[in-house]
């Protein structure tokens, strides 16, 4: 047992009861410090350690030089019409989202950013990064720009009216070499910059270079701070559509319409840190954490069914039907489940939550055979009152237990009513498409309801497939075995098209709808198999102990054993949400115009960039590499606080 | 051979005392493996039975079988009044009647050390958050421990963690103690102190039964030993009896290798 007292990181960083610390004191766990090897000796050492060793180091060298002059000279191009992407921004991100309505895209991005900052400044505990390394970033990325320079082609020469010069043989005529780096001038001077900075901060504070950190947030601030400021100085040019003409003035600043939000943004998001900061100095963390939290899980749905489509609701049929099967459903639910709840009603509490759920069972069946009519709400209501009412015997007892399981009971059927209200209403906002949404906000839904959907479906499959009970084993392992070995894009496919061809008379689901829940149906089925994969890790002695101290199974499985088997999931379940955000760009192909259809569809089509694909194709990428990056380090994060990577 | 003989000859006054743990020919399996052979004994309320043999004779089999972390083929076990059976509520209600303690602590890893004692109590016994922790740090206290409360299991040695695990288990305010080996994972020096809580344990009335190879806990604090072997019971006595003349062969073989 002496191994587990040397120090293993607390699993407690993350708690809400820890102390404020100085930044200074919160660095990475990281190896002990080691002697400085000189540089020479290193390369020695590491690069051209024998014959064989050096060869191999100078020929990868020259492969990556001759593929980075390659992708150089790919994306700086002049063939390349980047004011493709430039005048398409908005499209790629909201598709045909009308201008007059786009505050309310503002809004929701506000809300999000805001929610964002509050969060970051009550939790986030992002410790510092050695000054020295920050030098280490300036000189590389100043080396970096200054191979670029002088690694990329000399550009072409051009002709009076703008085209490039072409030779006999019909190339591209290009200019000298010493005439290309002149040109350059502007990457030269942001290469010595960096490069000066960085010598500077490493000289600087060589001494103690090792023992001053700069917190996070300073430089994730910095860094946002200056791409935003950049907008009201560099001259981006100002691209775009009006009055359906094509619109290209370079050498000015972008609009005040995309200036004045992003700079909004970025105040708020200060602003919300701090205000997160103040939170948490003032101890009330137990108080906000929950609602920042719900704030959270609100956020898709606020979002997109309040802001983005500004629903119609018809009052009247809201206080006439809406209203009444709430308090309907909120009181008398709540009058059985109280009743379920009391200390003495033993196995009958059971008899009579199994009763609920066959009526409820027996509504949806009534629903597809067409014995009766019935609001699609009030069959899902059933069915979630029978699910709490079996529920109900492990929250029996005192009355202040049986309190919060009524309020989770109203808040929960709220919630749901709420949602299904909302979805049922229509917008008032009107798209000059059929599709309400498109580009990356609708990839970006479509990735989020499906990983909130299906990372609770993935734990109950992970469950019933390490059950006891033979019936859940075979219905989970059938389950998983055939969505795991059917190809993603079939599923897909079949949810957007034939799933209203299976539904009776009555009921409908939205094409978006459908396709979320094929995607949750599959990435639940890999979930699962990454969370059984925690569960074996967890010993047999953690299941004994719980047995002994007297837990019952649910209690046992909820407490014990799923926090464990969780923890030792992260980086296979981080691995599953990169994946899965990565497989939305699949919606191109069954129709949607989701972020990469715009791309590679919708822009090569617009007469002005008729066939230009590469430009949308590359940022399109960067976006997906941007988002799945920062998932992964922050995994790696989460999993250095858990101390994983010391068992 | 009866235990309940052996019993009269400690004394009269312990005969006369409650029966807490009763079994009556417990057969135990492992497919064709035999494990335990008709082992009967009875333990007395306030009693401590201390349980040797060699590795293989069954013990740890036999007190895993009194709270269903094993279960048995054949014979009766009844504890407190309640008979072992398939029925799920007599099994959750032994349990919490039941403390254990494991060899290996099996403290839970991602909480801390008060919500390993007040987890069960919370649940189990329904109390409040409030009172469960109270109880937790008196019981604490009692182990010795109470500066450790907020810290992991991970970041305690292994005797302060099978002291907590101690705690854990008089948490749900059991009427019996089981010990599964309970220092044999420790290092030499931690010993003493997770035996001292025993027998303070003990001496306030536990009723206590011990799976353990520390002859001299058996000596000191037992009021009965119980030889096994071959997953059958060899010899029942008092410690004057077992460590002064002991009468079985087997016995008598076990006790100088391990003296």
């Amino acid at each position: 047992m002496a191994e587990l007292e040397t120090s293993r990181p607390t699993p407690l960083s993350l708690g809400p009861d820890q102390v404020d610390v100085d930044y200074a004191g919160e660095r990475e766990a990281g190896p002990p410090i080691q002697p400085e090897v000189p540089p020479g000796q290193w390369l020695r050492e590491n690069l051209f350690g024998s014959v064989t060793n050096g060869v191999v180091t100078v020929v990868s060298v020259l492969f990556a030089l001759w593929a980075a002059r390659g992708l150089l000279n790919f994306v700086f191009s002049e063939e390349r019409q980047w004011a493709a992407v430039r005048t398409n921004l908005r499209l790629l991100f909201t598709q045909a989202y009308p201008e007059s309505q786009y505050v309310r895209v503002w809004v929701s991005l506000g809300l999000l950013v805001a929610l964002a900052g509050v969060s970051a400044g009550l939790w986030a505990r992002w410790g510092g990064v050695p000054l020295g390394r920050v030098a280490r970033w300036a000189l590389a990325a100043g080396a970096g720009i200054a191979l670029g320079v002088v690694l990329r082609e000399p550009g072409a020469r051009f002709d009076e009216e703008g085209e490039p010069l072409l030779d006999a043989a019909n190339q591209v005529v290009r200019q000298s070499f010493g005439q290309a780096m002149a040109d350059r001038t502007l990457w030269w001077v942001a290469a010595v910059v960096l490069l000066a900075v960085g010598l500077a901060v490493w000289f600087g504070v060589r001494e103690h270079r090792r023992s001053v950190y700069v917190p996070v947030t300073v430089l994730v601030g910095t860094a946002l701070g200056l791409a935003v400021g950049s907008l009201w100085v560099v001259p981006y040019g100002h691209y775009g559509f009006a009055n359906g003409e094509f619109l290209a003035e370079p050498g000015r600043t972008v609009v005040l319409s995309t200036k004045v939000p992003w700079t909004v943004m970025f105040v708020l998001l200060v602003g919300t840190t701090y205000l997160g900061r103040w939170v948490r100095s003032m101890d009330w963390q137990s108080r906000v954490g929950p609602l920042v939290n719900i704030g959270w899980v609100l956020s898709p749905f606020v979002t997109y069914w309040v802001i983005l489509r500004d629903p119609a609701l018809d009052y009247g049929y809201v206080a006439r039907v809406d209203l009444p099967l709430f308090v309907a459903f909120a009181g008398l639910g709540g009058l059985v489940l109280w009743a379920l709840t009391s200390p003495g009603i033993g196995e009958s509490g059971r008899v009579i939550a199994v009763g609920l759920l066959l009526l409820a069972l027996l509504h949806w069946v009534a629903g597809f055979a067409g014995w009766y009519p019935m609001l699609q709400k009030v069959r899902i209501s059933f069915l979630v009152v029978a699910l709490f009412a079996l529920a109900a015997p492990n929250f029996a007892g005192g009355a202040s237990k049986r309190r919060r399981f009524l309020a989770g009971w109203v808040l929960t059927i709220g919630l749901l009513h709420y949602v299904i209200t909302m979805i049922n209403t229509p917008s008032t906002v009107v798209t000059p498409s059929d599709t309400f949404l498109g580009g990356f906000s609708v990839t970006l839904f479509v990735a989020v309801m499906t990983l909130m959907l299906s990372f609770p479906l993935g734990v109950l499959l992970a469950l019933a497939r390490t059950s006891r009970l033979p019936i859940f084993r075979v219905l989970s392992t059938v389950y998983i075995e055939v969505l795991r070995g059917v190809p993603l894009i079939t599923i897909l496919i079949f949810f957007s098209v034939m799933v209203n061809l299976f539904l009776p008379g009555g009921m409908s689901m939205a094409e978006l709808a459908a396709v979320v829940v094929g995607f949750t149906l599959f990435s639940a089925a890999y979930l699962a198999e990454n969370v059984r994969g925690g569960l074996q890790a967890v010993g047999r002695g953690q299941y004994e102990a719980a047995d002994a101290v007297g837990l019952t199974n649910v209690q046992r499985t909820a407490f014990v054993v799923l926090p464990q088997a969780l923890r030792v999931s992260i980086p296979p379940l981080v691995g599953q949400t990169i994946a899965t955000f990565k497989e939305t760009s699949l919606l191109a192909i069954i129709g949607i115009f989701d972020f990469l259809r715009i791309a590679n569809s919708v822009i090569p089509s617009q007469t002005e960039f008729l066939g230009v694909k590469r430009e949308g194709l590359l940022v399109v990428s960067a976006v997906y590499w941007i988002f799945s990056f920062t998932m992964s380090k922050y995994s790696q994060r989460i999993e250095r606080r858990l101390g994983l990577g010391e068992r | 051979m009866s235990i309940n003989d052996a019993t009269a000859a400690v004394s009269e006054e312990l005969a006369a005392r409650q029966d807490m743990i009763v079994c009556r020919g417990v057969d135990k399996y492992y497919g064709d493996f035999q494990a335990l052979k008709g082992v009967t004994a009875t333990v007395k309320e306030r009693e401590v039975v201390v349980v040797l043999g060699p590795s293989g004779s069954g013990k740890s089999t036999w007190i895993r079988c009194i709270n269903r972390l094993e279960v048995h083929q054949g014979g009766d076990i009844v504890v407190d009044g309640v008979e072992l059976t398939n029925d799920l509520r007599n099994i959750e209600r032994i349990r919490s009647e039941v403390g254990m303690v494991f060899q290996q602590f099996n403290l839970f890893p991602h909480l801390s050390v008060l919500d390993n004692i007040t987890l069960a109590p919370i649940w189990v016994r329904r109390k409040a958050k409030a009172e469960a922790e109270e109880q937790a740090m008196a019981l604490l206290e009692r182990v010795g421990i109470p500066e450790q409360a907020a810290k992991y299991p991970g970041q305690l040695s292994g005797g302060q963690q099978q002291r907590v695990a101690i705690a854990r288990a008089l948490a749900m305010e059991p009427r019996v103690m089981l010990f599964d080996e309970p220092t044999s994972a420790l290092d030499p020096e931690m010993i003493k102190e997770v035996l001292d809580v025993m027998k303070e344990l003990a001496q306030s009335g536990m009723t206590m039964m011990v799976v353990t190879h520390e002859m001299g806990f058996a000596r000191e604090v037992a009021d009965r030993l119980i030889f096994m072997e071959g997953g059958e019971i060899v010899e029942v006595g008092t410690p004057e009896h077992f460590f002064n003349n002991p009468t079985e062969d087997r016995t008598k073989l076990f006790l100088s290798q391990i003296l």
